[in-house]
């Protein structure tokens, strides 16, 4: 450690937001190591102001060193001109509480959020000083893991890992990390030990399966190559989710960082079965916490942290069966302390000008809606259950109460989308714009700007898109250049994401386990921090895709046929197959589904996964 | 109609100025981010501060000298009010029950003298150099005893312009300890001109021709224009 750190002062100065890189903040956890047996390497694979920001890591991290013998760290990817500096001074990766060497740790477990942090997974192994591929590391540790979203679809960089977690982490990591106690003192193989962490449900072991293909490049079998291996491996789910560990302080950063608040979980799983959206399909089944676990964490954390804003987090807060009550307690809590109360993810349909007002009160910011898309013919499609009426009634109250700014969420290229669906985001846009003006005067705001912002469609596993071409990058700009010309108005500003960036997720969120050698490729030439605009090399993928033969189109821009098996037909996300292909028929139909709330659909999860509306 | 958020409209405010250390790994807090570190364990703490009055509350706290990211302290001043009265000791104690590693209170007591008083610091630098501490030393006097020592000051008005830091350096003491060469220095201060460590060693470091490891710089003393204590 003081090796460590002595080498890392010398270089602070040198860097940007230096107090990323040297821990000791406020609930950062020091344990004594002489009475530590299993130390936890926590990554997140991006740079700290991100990584710091995220839930499930504040979460886990509690969760583990709330056990006395274990100990858990923070790790981060370092800025680019931090990693010239570690590696400049032979500075291998550290974590962030013992400043100690992370290939020393039992475990180094990586959550993976989104598929553009791939590579940064690999840079983060090698600046540890460790072989990259799996099977180039033979000793027993560090056994590195992985979990979170992306691992519905690990095979990209199923090489790179030892095993996945798939689904909830809060009770099969402390069951791994248990079997590791037990195991330890009799000095297993890692093969030995990874064929007993098979047996735990949830974790699956890529190295003890075998694809093969046909002819056409699609796979013909995944087969299990171990007894312990199980032909399907089932997410983990949380059943009683009220009563979940939940932590009671986090660590509290100097530097500012994204979503620099306390984040309370108030409900886990979607209703709404939006086709188009991944986290709406692995995350089920709804499940949600009581009014007063939800105040109790939020008053404990604010008094442990000191943070003066607390966050509501949810795929979709407005579906707690008792929103208006939450918020009724909640404010009586931080109105009398000063706190902010901030509401993310709320459902245009939901809207009432209780919850209006309650925005309002704390700040006259701006609004944000997700139509997705311009008609309401492609809204059916997609299962985006807003209609016109809705979206103009919430604006309508937002502009009588002030409101200046708008901001809608658009996707292009999604299924079955044409000229007149683009056009008919351009109309959306304007009506709200007239709406404005059709406010009086004296109720109405200054000005008006209405913000459209439109991202690609990305098709990903679990969802019912999983079987559909995405657009070509001919076809978005096409689209892009034909909504341009429809926008009249000068109230309304348009705004894309980086079309290359989803290209490239797009080929690594239905990926298979042969383009792990070009994610090797483009980090070998220096891609790393891809989600990063400034870091963006676009062109370095591209010579990496020619130079391992991948037909990047073949991943991206197929149809695939519903009897297919994809890459991660072995994985079991517990909403059945037979449901998204019924789905994606319907989407096609433009016919809608009910939300949970309404009924049940049978997506298949089971009644003891604890969901609110199952069985 | 929006009404200013803070209701309960607390007139009465009890000020104390707070002499703080800030050593080990929280000597990279930034300047800015030690303003919201503060906010936040006086927070954790509970203690009653008092808000400013208008539709953007916000909590006062003020620090009359900057410290450069990088440098130990045991001397910091942070002026606070609160609604209530606190013993200085209890105030102490609440604070540094709460705060994160190398933050501490040293002591807590009423402001005496205006900001505007402070005019010099005094510090202990530790160099770590690339040859013998003695020879550094040696290169030190010569430095010092140059007529003139010019640096490049960046402003935004005038450009980059060459100033005279000379008379502004004072040295106190130099000896060589443990292989390093260690150095007292006074420098100016406050709001009228500040002359940072930094710009010293980096000037005698170019002047001995790169010769200079490491620094640890520590500062000792915030001082008045008469040369007494800042309290």
């Amino acid at each position: 450690m003081e090796e460590i750190k002595n080498k890392v002062e010398q270089l602070l100065l040198k860097t940007q937001k230096p107090a990323r890189y040297i821990g000791g903040e406020h609930g950062s956890v020091i344990k004594d190591k002489t009475k530590v047996d299993v130390r936890f390497a926590f990554c997140f694979p991006d740079v700290y102001d991100v990584g710091m920001s995220h839930l499930g890591m504040k979460i886990l991290y509690g969760l583990k060193n709330a056990v006395p013998n274990y100990w858990c760290e923070r790790v981060f990817m370092p800025e680019k001109d931090f990693e010239a500096l570690m590696r400049e001074n032979n500075i291998p990766l550290y974590a962030l509480e013992s400043l100690d060497p992370i290939k020393d740790f039992d475990f180094i477990g990586f959550t993976l959020q989104y598929e553009l942090s791939f590579t940064n997974v690999l840079e983060m192994l090698d600046l540890a000083g460790l072989p990259v591929y799996a099977r180039d590391r033979k000793d027993l540790t560090p056994i590195v893991v992985g979990g979170g979203p992306c691992v519905c679809n690990p095979e990209p960089i199923a090489d790179f890992f030892d095993l996945f977690i798939l689904g909830e982490g809060e009770e099969v990591n402390l069951e791994l990390m248990r079997l590791y106690e037990k195991m330890k003192p009799n000095n297993p193989t890692k093969t030995e030990f990874l064929r007993e962490a098979a047996k735990i449900e949830g974790i699956y072991v890529p190295s003890f399966y075998d694809v093969a293909y046909n002819e056409d490049g699609t796979i013909a079998a995944i087969t299990p190559n171990v007894p312990e291996a199980k032909p399907k491996i089932k997410k983990r789910v949380i059943s009683d989710f009220d009563h979940a560990y939940y932590p009671d302080t986090f660590v509290v950063p100097f530097t500012s960082i994204v979503h620099d608040r306390v984040v309370v979980e108030v409900l886990r799983g979607c209703i709404r079965g939006c086709r188009f959206c991944q986290a709406g399909f692995i995350y089920r089944p709804f499940r949600e916490k009581n009014i007063d676990t939800i105040a109790g964490e939020a008053k404990t954390l604010c008094e442990q942290t000191g943070y003066e804003e607390i966050s509501l987090s949810s795929l979709s807060t407005s579906d707690h069966t008792k929103i208006t009550e939450l918020l009724t307690t909640l404010s009586d809590y931080t109105d009398g302390e000063n706190i902010n109360l901030s509401l993310p993810s709320l459902r245009i349909d939901t809207m009432s000008k209780e919850i209006v007002d309650r925005i309002a009160a704390v700040r006259k910011s701006g609004l944000t809606f997700a139509p997705e898309a311009g008609t309401q013919r492609l809204r059916d499609v997609i299962n985006k259950n807003i209609t016109e009426d809705e979206i103009m009634r919430t604006c309508r109250l937002a502009f009588s109460e002030g409101y200046q700014t708008v901001k809608l969420y658009f996707m292009l290229g999604l299924p079955d989308e044409t000229d007149d669906d683009v056009a008919g985001i351009a109309e959306l846009a304007e009506k709200v714009v007239d709406l404005y003006y059709q406010t009086p005067r004296e109720q109405r705001g200054k000005s008006v700007q209405v913000s459209v912002s439109c991202a690609t469609f990305v098709p990903k596993p679990f969802t019912p898109f999983e079987f559909e071409p995405q657009a070509t990058p001919e076809q978005i700009k096409h689209k892009q250049g034909h909504l341009l010309d429809c926008i009249k108005s000068k109230k309304v500003k348009i705004s894309y994401h980086q079309q290359n960036v989803s290209v490239l997720e797009g080929v690594l969120a239905r990926g298979d386990r042969r383009l792990s050698e070009a994610i090797y490729c483009a980090w070998k030439k220096g891609c790393t921090l891809d989600s990063w605009d400034e870091h963006f090399r676009f062109d370095l993928w591209q010579e990496a895709f020619a130079e391992c033969k991948t037909d990047t189109a073949f991943y991206a821009n197929r149809r695939r046929s519903y009897d297919e098996i994809e890459p991660w037909s072995h994985l079991d996300y517990l909403v059945s197959h037979e449901f998204f292909v019924r789905e994606n028929k319907k989407a096609h139909e433009a016919k809608t589904t009910r939300n949970c709330a309404e009924g049940c659909s049978g997506c298949g999860i089971k009644k003891e996964c604890g969901g609110v509306y199952c069985g | 109609m929006l009404q200013p958020k803070n209701q309960n409209l607390r007139l009465t405010k009890y000020e104390y100025r707070l002499v703080f250390a800030k050593e080990g790994r929280a000597r990279y807090i930034s300047h800015l981010d030690l303003l919201r570190t503060f906010q936040r364990v006086f927070k954790r703490a509970g203690i009653p501060l008092w808000y400013t009055q208008g539709f953007n509350p916000h909590a006062y706290l003020m620090f009359p000298l900057a410290l450069s990211l990088g440098i130990d302290s045991s001397v910091e001043l942070l002026d606070i009010a609160l609604t209530e009265q606190l013993p200085f000791d209890v105030l102490r104690d609440r604070v540094n029950d709460k705060m994160p590693e190398g933050l501490y209170i040293v002591s807590a007591g009423e402001p005496v003298m205006k900001h505007t008083e402070i005019a010099a610091a005094e510090y202990i630098i530790r160099l770590g150099c690339n040859c013998p501490p003695e020879e550094a030393s040696e290169k030190l006097k010569c430095f010092l005893s140059q007529e003139k020592i010019e640096v490049e000051k960046r402003s935004k008005k005038k450009g980059v312009n060459l100033v005279d830091i000379k008379p502004h350096i004072t040295l106190l003491s130099s000896a060589c300890e443990d292989g390093k060469l260690v150095i007292g220095l006074r420098l100016p201060s406050g709001q009228e001109f500040n002359l940072n460590t930094n710009v010293v060693t980096d000037a005698f470091d170019a002047y001995a021709g790169g010769i200079i490891d490491t620094v640890y710089t520590r500062r000792t003393k915030i001082l008045t224009k008469s040369g007494e204590s800042f309290i």
